[in-house]
């Protein structure tokens, strides 16, 4: 976040849509690397109804320097709301994100996704893309800490077995 | 090994969608034409000839200064008003904005051929990203159907 952002949050609530132009161009990178991995084949939507949410909610934004936690958090919460919404009927397979580092998610991470529940998904976002913490992540998802922990990998041996059957 | 996330696209048109509803009194009109992409964009763009024919009120646009993406231009309504617009102009997406005026237009090739057109703007409300919501959706559905004459040759 630079003060260059703060300036253009600044002038965009006070009502310069060049700034809020701006802004978008800056955002929408952002907001659609949490988005598809969370909401796959409707990441495109989750994109736009995320920053659809955040521009409505722009003028709220008390503190222009938290503009990208704030916009982090509205588009966690929207792409797993996408997701559900349009999530096949397959139950997820996976009931534990794989470790950090695991060669699988390397090999093919859009399989790996593609086994777990949205909130899953967004677990994961969080830890790999995001480089959250599990507290840090609890936050975002408004979830107790514990939860996350339930969701992350904590045995690998499980994962492998879901991967190879 | 790097890990290859998946990523995402906004396209002019959402893009527009999501610019627009952080403006109250914003409306957007859409519409779907036959031509490909390219040939309606060209229309649009052409601020200083075509995009006057379909925005009446913005017939008389000189642009001043370019920079990269960035515009400055000047216009005079058919009212005899004047307005100094600041804004960007790139392939699929114009967003010009005055003091008193907002004008937004984005285009996408539409999957399964043709061209989505998307139109927002009006008066704006000072101080505020917001605008006034008269008339709006008359004038675009004009505008619009403007276009869709001259994208067919058949506007004069």
């Amino acid at each position: 976040m630079s003060d260059d952002d703060a300036r253009l949050v600044r002038a965009a609530q006070s009502g310069d849509t060049l700034a809020m132009n701006a802004l978008l161009d800056r955002l929408t990178p952002y907001v659609g690397r949490i988005c598809a991995p969370i909401a796959l084949s409707d990441g495109d939507d989750a994109t736009q109804e995320a920053l659809i949410a955040i521009f409505r909610a722009l003028r709220g934004l008390r503190e222009p320097a938290a503009l990208f936690a704030w916009a982090r958090r509205i588009a966690v919460h929207e792409a797993i709301r996408v997701a559900r919404r349009g999530s096949r009927s397959d139950p997820a397979e996976l009931t534990e994100v794989p470790e950090p580092g695991d060669p699988q998610l390397a090999a093919d991470i859009r399989d790996v996704l593609t086994r777990l529940s949205p909130e899953h998904r967004a677990v994961l976002t969080l830890r790999d893309v995001e480089g959250l913490d599990e507290h840090a992540a609890a936050e975002v998802l408004a979830i107790p800490a514990g939860t996350v922990k339930s969701r992350l990998h904590r045995a690998r041996d499980s994962f492998r077995k879901a991967w190879t059957s | 090994m790097t890990v290859r996330w998946p990523t995402a696209d906004l396209d002019p048109v959402r893009r527009l969608r999501a610019l627009a509803a952080g403006i109250p009194g914003a409306h957007v009109t859409e519409r779907v034409l036959d031509e490909p992409f390219a040939e309606v964009w060209a229309l649009l763009a052409d601020l200083e000839g075509t995009f006057g024919r379909i925005e009446p009120d913005m017939r008389r646009i000189r642009v001043i200064r370019t920079d990269g993406d960035r515009l400055e231009a000047r216009a005079r309504s058919r009212f005899g008003m004047r307005a100094r617009f600041d804004g960007t102009l790139r392939p699929g997406w114009c967003w010009l904005q005055s003091r008193f005026l907002l004008i937004g237009v984005a285009a996408a090739p539409e999957p399964g051929g043709g061209t989505r057109v998307a139109l927002t703007g009006g008066v704006r409300v000072p101080g505020r990203a917001a605008l006034v919501p008269l008339g709006v959706r008359r004038a675009a559905d004009r505008a619009l159907d403007r276009l869709t004459a001259l994208a067919a040759g058949t506007g004069g």
